[in-house]
Order: structure tokens, then sequence, then C-alpha cells
């Protein structure tokens, strides 16, 4: 297998899916009509509501869902199972479920008058599901926190030479906000400067290595090299099992990320997060595209670099030991989540997207062609960690990475940096936001029953605090996993809902019906199977050895992972109900059809 | 050579990914000071009782298309995960 095939493999993904599926469903069941008014031109009020052009739109829409997801799970699933299952799942997901669930989620907003999937899932199923949802995307947000935090802090532990293209990204940001808002400069001088420097100390990084190293070295004498806390992981050594240590310098990082998202939290969103996303975009996009590019020339220019190096199939559990059970169904299936199917798409799209779309017939380009395209983003990690077989996952994908973007006459040294810190910078990007998130969730759920969580100082502390504990505890592959699950339950619980409208107004659902049950089985079971592992692999191992830090957070990650059981059970049984309920008698259509002049 | 509608799609899709999103904030915040603005100077028309000052008279064919959009926004409200914050930018 090569780099060129995969890429071919995944183009004739995406146009038989769009073309032979997407547009049938489209047209057949979900019958979109040009001619029926939308929420944005009937409620247009210039900020949420406002009727925007489909390319605009479509390139709105998948920057806002593409991001460390489809890299990061690609990334551990290629190497937990081999690459074959991962793009599989990757192809197989995308193609019957991933453009369904985010297609769906906007028609179903569109269709009822802009709500977002809360109001919706108030009305049709039970006024309680807008209290699980709480549960369920605080949950969601501290385990994703918790396992970007976790991964970074690795990485900059491990790769010093990435730290000087992280701290200018952070000055370049704040610069941004400041020339784009207060001195108003335009965008594209501002872009060229941020990003022109920020590329520049990310090409730097090799030259300041040494003293970001002495950097480490010093905090790590701090202890005289013993390790802060030691926890049990069976997930290392091979999935042997080892004991994990946990270094002075890779707390030190922890914090550093950890002060950067407090700022990116309680910051004007204009003054830190938006600008810091913005330049983050460019970096990643500029190695993305070079390494899509690479990927499909190096075939012929360097076959070396193109030709798969990690196996094909590692077995159906191929890590049975102290670990465990990894069974490929159903934890890969949540292992990666962005890149083949998401419930943060759905949330995101039915709040963020539907509002602006100006036509019906823009609603099958932006939302199943923004997914489709972030499949080719996953697809683009799962191919750099396939060839790049050089060291742990993050560094085998970043040499992958690199060696595709190599093909365009680059360094490798060079294109190896840039690779890296396309890596952390969208990782870094995200964390930031999901702090944000994290401390409006806390305000908004506990606010009027512990009034201090309404200080966004307090709250976002907290959310901090918490997805530490996690990194300084828990087992980073599980607690991956529990995020993917977490993800993968909102996509199924977003089909159910689709399902219930679909049988509401008497359309087929068999379409949505279909992969939320199969989501929604493999999500439960993926839960229950990762709940297992953290309590018979690393909380009793833990806590008969006497570390009490690490037995907690491992018994909070099994806690997590109960209470998303429950809370999804919750909302199926409801939907249940509805379901049945809609089924004998369809009721009439949300909004009759307002035809356009 | 590219056609130009082609080329305007791809340009079209590229400020999408780039600079859409300060302008919908830039919106955004321009909207917020004339909400209050409008508050300030024509809140009677929206129910709160305050007193009509000469200048609000003055100020009426200015901002009268602006008054449906605004009210319609005092009207509907917000859900919280509508709200900016939970602009992920991508997961």
């Amino acid at each position: 297998m090569n780099a060129l095939i995969a890429v071919i493999l995944g183009i004739v993904t995406v146009y038989l899916t769009y073309t032979r599926y997407a547009r049938r469903i489209d047209r057949d069941v979900i019958k979109s009509d040009p001619k029926r008014a939308t929420p944005a031109t009937l409620y247009m009020d210039g900020v949420d509501f406002m009727p925007t052009n489909r390319n605009i739109l479509f390139g709105y829409h998948f920057k806002s869902i593409a991001a460390a997801g489809p890299i990061v799970g690609a990334i551990v699933a290629a190497t937990l199972w081999g690459w074959l299952p991962a793009m599989l799942w990757l192809i197989g997901g995308v193609a019957f479920m991933g453009w369904v669930s985010d297609y769906s989620a906007i028609v179903l907003s569109v269709r009822n008058e802009g709500h977002s999937l809360s109001a919706v899932a108030h009305r049709l199923i039970s006024p309680r599901t807008r209290t699980i949802l709480f549960l369920f995307i605080f949950f969601y947000l501290l385990l994703v926190a918790g396992a970007f935090v976790g991964i970074m802090a690795q990485v900059m532990e491990s790769q010093p030479r990435t730290h000087l293209g992280m701290i200018l990204l952070v000055v370049m940001g704040l610069l941004l906000g400041q020339m784009l808002y207060r001195w108003r400069i335009g965008l594209i001088p501002a872009t060229l400067l941020t990003v022109g420097v920020t590329l520049a100390a990310i090409m730097a990084g090799g030259a300041s290595e040494g003293i970001f190293k002495g950097l480490n070295d010093a905090f790590n004498g701090l202890t005289g090299g013993a390790p802060i806390v030691t926890y049990f992981d069976p997930t290392l050594a091979n999935f042997k099992g080892a004991d994990a240590k946990i270094m002075p310098s890779l707390l030190f990082w922890a914090v550093a990320i950890s002060l950067f998202c407090y700022a990116g939290s309680v910051l004007p969103i204009w003054r830190m997060a938006q600008p810091v996303v913005y330049v983050g975009f460019w970096i990643t996009a500029l190695a993305m595209l070079l390494g899509l590019g690479g990927a499909a020339l190096g075939t012929i220019i360097k076959p070396e670099l193109a030709q798969f190096q990690i196996p094909m199939f590692k077995g159906w559990n191929p890590q049975m030991g102290p670990a465990g059970v990894m069974p490929l169904w159903p934890m890969l299936f949540v292992t990666i989540a962005c890149g083949a199917i998401s419930g943060w798409h759905a949330l995101f799209g039915s709040v963020g997207t539907a509002r602006q779309i100006e036509n019906e017939a823009d609603m099958l380009p932006v939302g199943a062609g923004a997914m489709l395209a972030e499949f080719l983003l996953g697809l683009l990690a799962l191919l750099a960690i396939s060839v790049g077989s050089k060291g742990p996952p993050v560094a085998a994908f970043a040499n992958g990475l690199g060696g595709f973007i190599s093909v365009w006459g680059f360094p490798l040294q060079y294109a190896v940096s840039l690779a890296f810190a396309a890596f952390i910078v969208i990782v870094l990007v995200v964390t930031q936001l999901l702090f944000r998130v994290m401390r409006v969730t806390l305000t908004e759920w506990l606010g009027e029953i512990i009034p201090p969580l309404r200080n966004q100082h307090f709250s976002s502390f907290l959310s901090i605090a918490l997805a530490i504990l996690l990194v300084m505890t828990g087992t980073w592959i599980y607690l991956w996993q529990l995020f993917g699950a977490a993800n993968q339950l909102m996509a199924a619980l977003s089909l159910l809902l689709v399902t219930i409208w679909l049988v509401s107004v008497g359309k087929n659902w068999l379409y949505a019906g279909l992969p939320m049950i199969l989501m929604y089985l493999t999500t439960v079971a993926s839960v229950l199977v990762t709940a297992y592992n953290l309590y018979f692999n690393v909380y009793l191992p833990n806590l008969e050895a006497g570390r009490t830090l690490p037995a907690v957070g491992s018994g909070l990650m099994v806690l997590m992972a109960l209470l998303l059981v429950f809370a999804s059970l919750f909302i199926g049984i409801d939907g249940c109900r509805a379901f049945f309920k809609y089924l004998g008698k369809p009721a009439s259509a949300a909004r009759p059809a307002v035809a356009k002049g | 050579m590219i056609a130009p509608r082609r080329w305007q799609a791809v340009k079209d899709f590229f400020y999408g990914m780039t600079g859409y999103v300060f302008v919908r904030h830039a919106q955004e915040m321009k909207h917020e000071a004339e909400a209050i603005f409008l508050l300030v100077t024509l809140g009677d028309l929206a129910g709160v009782p305050i007193m009509p000052p000469i200048y609000s008279l003055r100020l009426l064919p200015h901002v009268a298309p602006e008054i449906v959009k605004w009210k319609r926004q005092l009207a509907r409200r917000k859900d919280f995960w509508e709200k900016e914050e939970y602009d992920l930018h991508g997961i």
C-alpha cells in the first residue's frame, strides 16, 4: 500500500458518497426546496440569522469542525489496530454516518425555525433531555480537555524544538487581535506579519532547542530527577504495562498550557482566543495542504517516503495483557471520532451554520461537503502515521507528515518541525476554546446552586484544575477513548433526534435511524469496556500499591463513564417513547413552506 | 485557466475559513453597541419606560431600518449553547 492509492481511495469515497448517496437522500427524503424560505431569510437580524453565500459558509463550517480530533484519533487507532481497520472505519463511517449526522442536524434546525438541538429535543422528546445534555456536555469537555492537555504536555516536554514557535504563536495572536480591532490594520498585512513571524519561529526551533532542554533539566533537578507522581499504566511498554512517571518538567508544561488556556478563557474573545485560532489555522492549513499534495506526489518523486511502514492489521484484540480488553469493536469506533462521525459537529451545525443557510439547496454542500472534507484531513493523518514508522505515535505522525512536506523540496528537518508545530498548534488552539466553553457550561449548569461558579475566574480555574487532575492521574489512551465515546454518543443522540423528527413529519427515517442504532450500541458498549479497563487495570493496581492520586483520578474517570452511560440510557428511553408515539401518528410538518417572491 | 465563477468560489471558500469570522465578530460588536444606543434613545418602543428626549425624534429617521431587527433580537431569548463561546472552531 502506498499514499497515492490511499489518496485516490479517499477522493473516490468523497465523490461516490456525495453524488450517489447524499444527493439522493437530499432529493428523495428531505426534498430540499430552493424556494422554501430559510430561518436566515425569515428572521434575518444581521448577527445570528444572516443569509450567507454557500461557498463562504462551506469554508466557515469546515474550519469550525476540522481540527485536532481527526488527527489524534487516526494516530491512536492506527497504532492500536493497524492502518487497515482505521482506514475502513474512516471510509465507512463518513460514507454512511458522518455526513448524515452533520447534514441532518442542519436540516433539522433549518426546518424547525433555526432552533438548536436542545430546543428541538425539549419539544420532541422530553424537557429533561436538555438537563441531561448539560451533564453530557460538561463531562465531554472535561474529558477532551484532559486528553488534549495531556498529549500537549507530553509532546512539549519531549520536543523542546517546538517551544519557541508556540510562544511566538501566542504573542503573534495577541498582536493580531490588537492590529485588527484596535489599530484597524487590514487583515492581509496583519496576517502576513503574524503568520510569517510564527512560521519563522517554528523553523528556528532547532536553534533554541538547547535552551528549553536546559529548562526542562532545571525543573527535573528540583526533585533530584525523581518523579512527582508515579502510577501504573497498562497501556505503556507496548501494552505490557509499566509505571508512568510524571516529571516536574511535564507538570511545568501542563501548567504553562493551562495558564495560556486560562487567559484564552477569561479575556475577551477578540483579544486572544479568536486571533490565536486564526494564526494557528494558517500554520496547520499550510502543513496539511503541503502534506496532502506531497502524499500524492511522493509516490512518483520519492516512492520510499510514501510506502506504508506500520502493520496493516494487528488483530481483533491485539493488546491482551495488563491492558485488559481493547477489542476492535467497539473501541475502534470511538478512538476515531471526528473524521468518521462526530457529535460536536451536529451541535455546532444546528446553532452556528443552520442560521446562515440562505437556500435549502445549500444544506447538502455545506453540511455533507464539510464533513467529507474533514474526512480527507483524517485520512491524511492516517497516511502520515502509516508512512512514518519512527518513534512514538505523535513523533511518527510528524515524521510521516514532514516526509510528505519535504517532497516539495524543503529540508527534512524543517519539514518535520513544521509538522510537529502543526500538530501542537491545532491541539493548543482548540484546548483554550474548550476551557472557555467549560467555564460557560459550569456557570449555566450550576451557577444558580453554587454562586461562586458565576465568577469567570473561579469557574475557569476549577475547569483547569479538574483537567490537570485527569492528566496527572489518568491513563491517556483510556481518557481519549472516553472522550471519543462521549462525542459519538452525542452524535447518536443527534441522529436519534433527527430520526424522531423524520418520523414526526412522516418521512423515511432509516437513513438516520440505522446509523443511530449502531452508534448508540457501539458507544455505550465502549464506555462500559473503558470503565472495566480503568477499574480493573488502573484503579485497583494503583489502590493496592497505595498510590492515592492515581487511584482518585482513575476512579473519577470510572464515575464519569458510568454517568455517561446512565445519561444516554435516560435519553434513549425517552427517545424510544417519542419515536413510537410519532410512528403511530405523524404530526404535521413543523412549519409550512413559505414561497419566496 | 480557471473560470471566473470557479475562482470566485475558491476565494469565497478561503474567505469563509479566514476573514469571515472576524467580520461576523465585528458585526456582533457593532450590533451590541447599537442595541444599547437604541435602548437608551428609543427604549419606549420596546416597552422600556424612558423619557423620550427630543433627540430621539431627530434620530428616528436614521435608526428606523434597524428597529425591526433590534426588537426581534430583544424578544429572542438565546439558549446558552448559542453563545459565541460555544463556537469551538473545530474539534
